[in-house]
């Protein structure tokens, strides 16, 4: 049977080549699958990063609400009264974002007694405003991104003036953020040898009283 | 007449179809047997939901900066109805300004920072990379040069601004993540700034990994800098006037 040994060897052939190519793309495919997965960012990365934007979103929300509102205000507004009381209100908001009035609110306090130097404050500052606080003091001094701490012949100066220890951070904001924040932060601390105690309390209803000192533009420019 | 088909034709013919039906089966068979598997599967909804909610985010903020914008225009016209109005104004103008909700220029001074060049040898050392903290610390000196207004690659500072680390990407007040290189620019005294950023105590670290790895640090100057305003609204919501 020529004819049939003729046909049987290029189907041999053919399944040889058919397993080979199965194979070797199983292989390149889902090496690249795991290459793929491992080039992007882990689960937990974007589980945190899924958390972040939800809250952001959520805080986006409610600030598109309540400028839509001052707008409506202003732009209905008939009297001077009305316009005034938009302004008044807007005023005072921002003062107190730059922290130019006291306030209270809830949130937490953070007890710290140890050697702690400027970066060490810094990084308790950045963690409590990553945790959305409002309104920060350290050490009895107000703080807003852009208070200068540094380190200066052994000594600590928040803005110039020297502070010292136990160091006593008050934040004010979403007090269930700020207490997970403060949990950490403490637990953190306790943990480096430097640190005598470290504690934080919740509190419904904190008040700072200080305030910093809104220093005139002198080289910018407003349009 | 199989026999008359020379046998040079009918090899390629049979190795291509049986490359076609390979390449088939292989889909196959990975769709049934290894189907993405669920971390893979996972990593891509996840990512699917990070890039909508990116999106939404992208949206409110642009919706917020137009708001920002109209209640600016209002406020200039509320100016016009009394005295007492104007005065409130102004002082909403100036505050505005001062929280970064505004746009600002002036002279000053950029601060430029980029990824170093990777140790040989494949040690896992990731100091030759920028990250958030180098990122805050530059602000953070900018401020003690004199800053009256600072922007990241765009994004402006504001008194309650957050900086922190999503892997190597930079994210402010929850906007979209920044990559290196990183532009950091002030308004403010030129002269102080540069002096502060040339002394050898400052920016230490950066300094170091500068000189190790091949980090990229450099400053610039500008009789006219821009800054945005910033695309946040700033209302809090726990904090009042006590």
């Amino acid at each position: 049977m020529p004819a049939e040994r003729r046909l049987r060897t290029p189907l041999v052939v053919g399944v040889v080549i058919l397993l080979i190519t199965l194979l070797a793309v199983i292989q390149v495919r889902s090496q690249a699958e795991v290459q793929r997965s491992l080039l992007s960012q882990d689960n937990t990365s974007l589980a945190f990063l899924i958390d972040d934007l939800h809250r952001s979103n959520d805080d986006l929300a409610k600030q598109e609400k309540a400028l839509a509102s001052r707008r409506d205000m202003l732009s209905g507004a008939g009297s001077a009264a009305v316009a005034n009381a938009a302004l008044s209100a807007e005023a005072q908001n921002l003062r107190i974002v730059q922290g130019l009035d006291p306030v209270r609110g809830p949130g937490v306090v953070v007890t710290v007694d140890a050697p702690l130097n400027d970066v060490d404050l810094q990084d308790a500052v950045n963690n409590l405003h990553v945790a959305g606080a409002e309104a920060i003091s350290l050490a009895g001094r107000r703080i807003v991104t852009g208070t200068v701490i540094e380190a200066s012949g052994g000594e600590v100066l928040i803005d110039g003036v020297g502070v010292r220890g136990p160091w006593t951070l008050v934040a004010i904001g979403d007090p269930s953020r700020l207490a997970t924040a403060g949990d950490e932060m403490t637990r953190t601390l306790r943990a480096d040898a430097r640190v005598r105690s470290a504690s934080y309390r919740a509190d419904p209803d904190l008040t700072i009283s200080s305030v910093i000192r809104q220093r005139p533009f002198v080289y910018a420019l407003a349009p | 007449m199989l026999a008359a088909w020379p046998r040079l034709r009918l090899y390629p013919l049979v190795a291509l179809l049986a490359l076609a039906f390979g390449f088939f089966f292989a889909a196959q068979l990975r769709a049934e047997l290894i189907p993405p598997s669920n971390r893979v599967a996972r990593n891509e909804a996840l990512a699917l939901t990070v890039r909508s909610l990116e999106t939404d985010n992208a949206a409110y903020r642009s919706r917020t900066a137009a708001l920002q914008s109209q209640i600016g225009r209002l406020e200039t016209d509320a100016a016009l109805r009394s005295g007492a109005s104007r005065q409130l104004a102004d002082q909403v103008a100036e505050l505005r300004a001062h929280s970064g909700l505004t746009r600002l220029h002036g002279p000053g001074e950029t601060v430029t920072l980029g990824n170093g060049q990777s140790p040989k040898g494949g040690a896992a050392v990731s100091a030759y990379l920028v990250n958030f903290q180098d990122v805050q610390d530059v602000v953070n000196l900018l401020f003690r040069g004199g800053a009256e207004g600072i922007a990241v690659n765009g994004r402006r500072i504001t008194p309650e601004s957050r900086i922190v680390g999503a892997g190597t990407a930079v994210v402010i007040d929850d906007g979209p993540p920044l990559v290196p290189p990183f532009s950091v620019a002030a308004v403010g005294n030129r002269a102080a700034i540069e002096t502060l950023l040339a002394a050898p105590a400052s920016l230490g670290d950066l300094k170091q990994r500068q000189r190790d790895y091949q980090v990229q640090l450099g400053w610039f100057g500008a009789g006219d800098l821009v800054l945005p305003a910033a695309d946040t609204g700033l209302e809090p919501q726990y904090a009042h006037a006590g």
